[in-house]
């Protein structure tokens, strides 16, 4: 706590908290088609971290071309969809219910992709280009503007998502899907195609995040991994039966990981953090916005 | 079930320990290093096999045993002397110790199932990966070297394990011990109520089996077994690090279980033996297309043959007295049942 006071001042506060938000926004950013893919589908989607590099390595590419960014993100997002939509043909069809095979297929899937860039695009690091660099004055402190950037898409990303899932006909059947699919299916709902569907956006998402995320990383394809574990312990933390939990995850995993790293370290907030989150998990299966089992 | 599989299974020993009969002193060594890989992989195997608990953080105990042994051996642990013995016997007690807590933790009351376990195991190895990075007293990022050979033997008559082949035949006997202990516990009543645990947790809980206890003792029986290969590792490498604790060793174990097969042990060790002989033959050749054609074929052997490719040659018979009577397959499975049941 004592250390806590050595920032006392108005500045360094914000600065703090502006970074939690970026960490959170960031999480939640991969969190987004992680929790859709897994809510939904009921897959845990190892390969989400690997669909996060595709979209990374999207924009490394198409810089040499000159494209604007708006273009490289859609390209991004269309791309990694596409893959997405290939992998569930190919593969997760198969093996929907076998629920743990899930987890090994993508796991596969996520080996078998990195593997790929390596040999495509080598294992060193590459750099992507901020659109915009200068930093922003403001409240006395100067701050990354491309930072206020990810934070804003990631607000916007999020609340596309929702307004999709909740005021759209798409997002309705989806939810009916996710309630009963059974029952979805009778009343003549394509399930195949929502499944088709869901997946490709799911992926689609994770590949915009890396695409957005990709100027302020080194691209490397370890990068996916990084995110992984955060990612999943967010999902699980806020639980999956509705979106919503997303939100809350990545708020109590980014907001204690950034805030714990000020005080103390960096490794040690992931330490403490991910010890923290196993507990949640234990203590509430269903996640914090899980309905109780009776 | 095929009819060669008991034969096979001696024929397959037999043949393993006659290896020092035709390969030099450099084979040998890998045929260990090989092996104490299968060893991991079988306990991997048992938890996964017959208990249904995807472990994504097996290495966390293959580590603590490296670990344990790495610490006594130098002699860095107070109070315990600095034998290989009480290496051996810690490095198998602390991460059955480790594991059967982590699985009480986990299990009791209304436990994690299936996903959550694996994600969580994941974290735990994520997690004790960086705790041993940062731990500078076990070596911090750098991990321990210089660890003792092995020596076997009391007072002035003491034998130390520098050369091959005696130090390749401590292995055969610790592989074959935790083939035969496994073997044994699989078959067993013990056994039984794990299957029956697996296939269906709620049946076996109301038949009044604690089902939590069971689990939780599979694993520890798991954790040790793997730290005892972990043990045999740091003594023949002579060297441990924090990657011994985490993700990509637990990823590779997977992956050696899934394409040998989980259910059957000796198709697990023999997983491991063959994908690591055939990594060390083709890395050259294909380089880094080798990984690639590994990740796609597990994903072929998880789709296609959730069996293992090798399993079904080696499945033995259980005893007969844990045999399913005959006429238990003609009722209608559970699923069924519980499908006409729901509301």
């Amino acid at each position: 706590m004592v250390a806590i006071f050595r920032y006392d001042n108005m500045e360094m506060t914000l600065l703090i908290g502006l970074d939690a938000a970026s960490y959170i926004l960031t999480l939640l950013l991969v969190c987004i088609g992680l929790v859709i893919i897994f809510g939904m589908m009921n897959v845990i989607n190892l390969a989400h971290g690997e669909f996060f590099l595709l979209g990374a390595y999207t924009v490394v590419l198409l810089q040499q071309y000159a494209l604007p960014f708006a273009v490289i993100l859609v390209v991004a997002f269309v791309f990694v969809a596409l893959v997405g939509l290939l992998i569930e043909e190919v593969v997760i069809r198969r093996i929907y219910h076998r629920f743990l095979d899930t987890i090994l297929a993508t796991w596969g899937i996520s080996l078998a992709l990195k593997q790929l860039v390596i040999i495509l695009f080598g294992p060193g690091s590459q750099q992507a280009v901020a659109p915009f660099v200068e930093p922003v004055a403001m409240f006395g402190i100067t701050y990354s503007s491309y930072r206020l950037f990810v934070m804003a898409m990631a607000i916007a990303i999020t609340a596309a998502t929702f307004f999709i899932l909740f005021r759209t006909r798409l997002g309705l059947t989806a939810r009916g899907v996710i309630a009963n699919r059974q029952m979805a299916s009778c009343l003549g709902v394509n399930t195949r195609r929502v499944d088709r569907v869901t997946f490709a956006f799911g992926s689609g998402l994770a590949g915009l995040a890396g695409a957005i995320m990709a100027p302020l990383m080194s691209v490397d394809p370890q990068m996916g991994v990084g995110f992984l574990v955060p990612a999943f312990l967010s999902v699980l933390v806020g639980g999956t039966a509705s979106p919503l939990g997303a939100l809350w995850g990545a708020g109590i995993i980014g907001g204690s990981n950034s805030v714990v790293a000020a005080v103390w370290t960096p490794v040690i907030a992931q330490i403490v953090v991910f010890s923290l989150a196993i507990l949640i998990i234990r203590l509430m299966p269903n996640g914090l916005t899980g309905r109780r089992r009776r | 079930m095929s009819r060669f599989s008991f034969p096979l299974t001696i024929l397959f020993w037999v043949a393993l320990a006659a290896a020092p009969l035709v390969l030099d002193g450099w084979n040998l060594g890998l045929l260990a290093q090989l092996m104490i890989y299968g060893i991991f992989a079988m306990s991997l195997a048992f938890i996964w096999g017959q208990g249904g608990l995807l472990c994504f953080g097996q290495s966390l105990f293959f580590g603590i045993g490296a670990y344990a042994m790495a610490l006594t051996t130098k002699g860095m642990i107070p109070g315990v002397p600095a034998m290989t013995l009480t290496g051996l016997l810690l490095a198998m007690i602390l991460p059955a110790l480790a594991a059967g807590l982590l699985g009480l933790a986990l299990f009791k009351g209304r436990g994690l199932v299936g996903a959550y376990f694996g994600i969580v195991t994941l974290s735990a190895a994520v997690i004790a990966e960086r705790l041993a990075t940062n731990w500078s007293y076990i070596g911090g990022f750098n991990g321990l070297l210089d660890i003792p050979p092995m020596r076997l033997g009391w007072g002035s008559w003491q034998i130390e394990l520098y050369d091959p082949l005696p130090f390749f035949l401590v292995v055969l006997v610790a592989a074959i011990a935790a083939y035969l202990l496994l073997l044994k516990l699989e078959r067993s009543a013990f056994g039984t109520v794990l299957r029956g645990t697996r296939d269906n947790e709620t049946r076996a809980a109301f038949l009044g089996f604690e089902t939590a206890e069971y689990k939780a003792a599979a694993f520890a029986v798991s954790g040790g077994v793997a730290g005892l290969a972990g043990a045999l590792f740091a003594a023949q490498f002579a060297f441990v690090s924090p990657a011994l604790l985490g993700f990509a060793l637990a990823t590779e174990v997977l992956i050696w279980v899934a394409i040998g097969g989980k259910e059957v042990l000796l198709a697990a060790f023999i997983g491991a033996l063959a994908v690591k002989s055939v990594e060390k033959v083709l890395s050259d050749s294909l380089g880094q297309y080798w990984l690639l054609v590994l990740g796609l074929l597990f994903i072929t052997a998880v789709v296609l043959l959730p069996r293992g490719l090798l399993a079904p040659f080696l499945r033995l018979t259980l005893p007969r007295a844990l045999r399913r009577p005959e006429q238990a397959t003609k009722h209608p499975t559970p699923e069924g049942r519980q499908g006409q049941n729901a509301p």
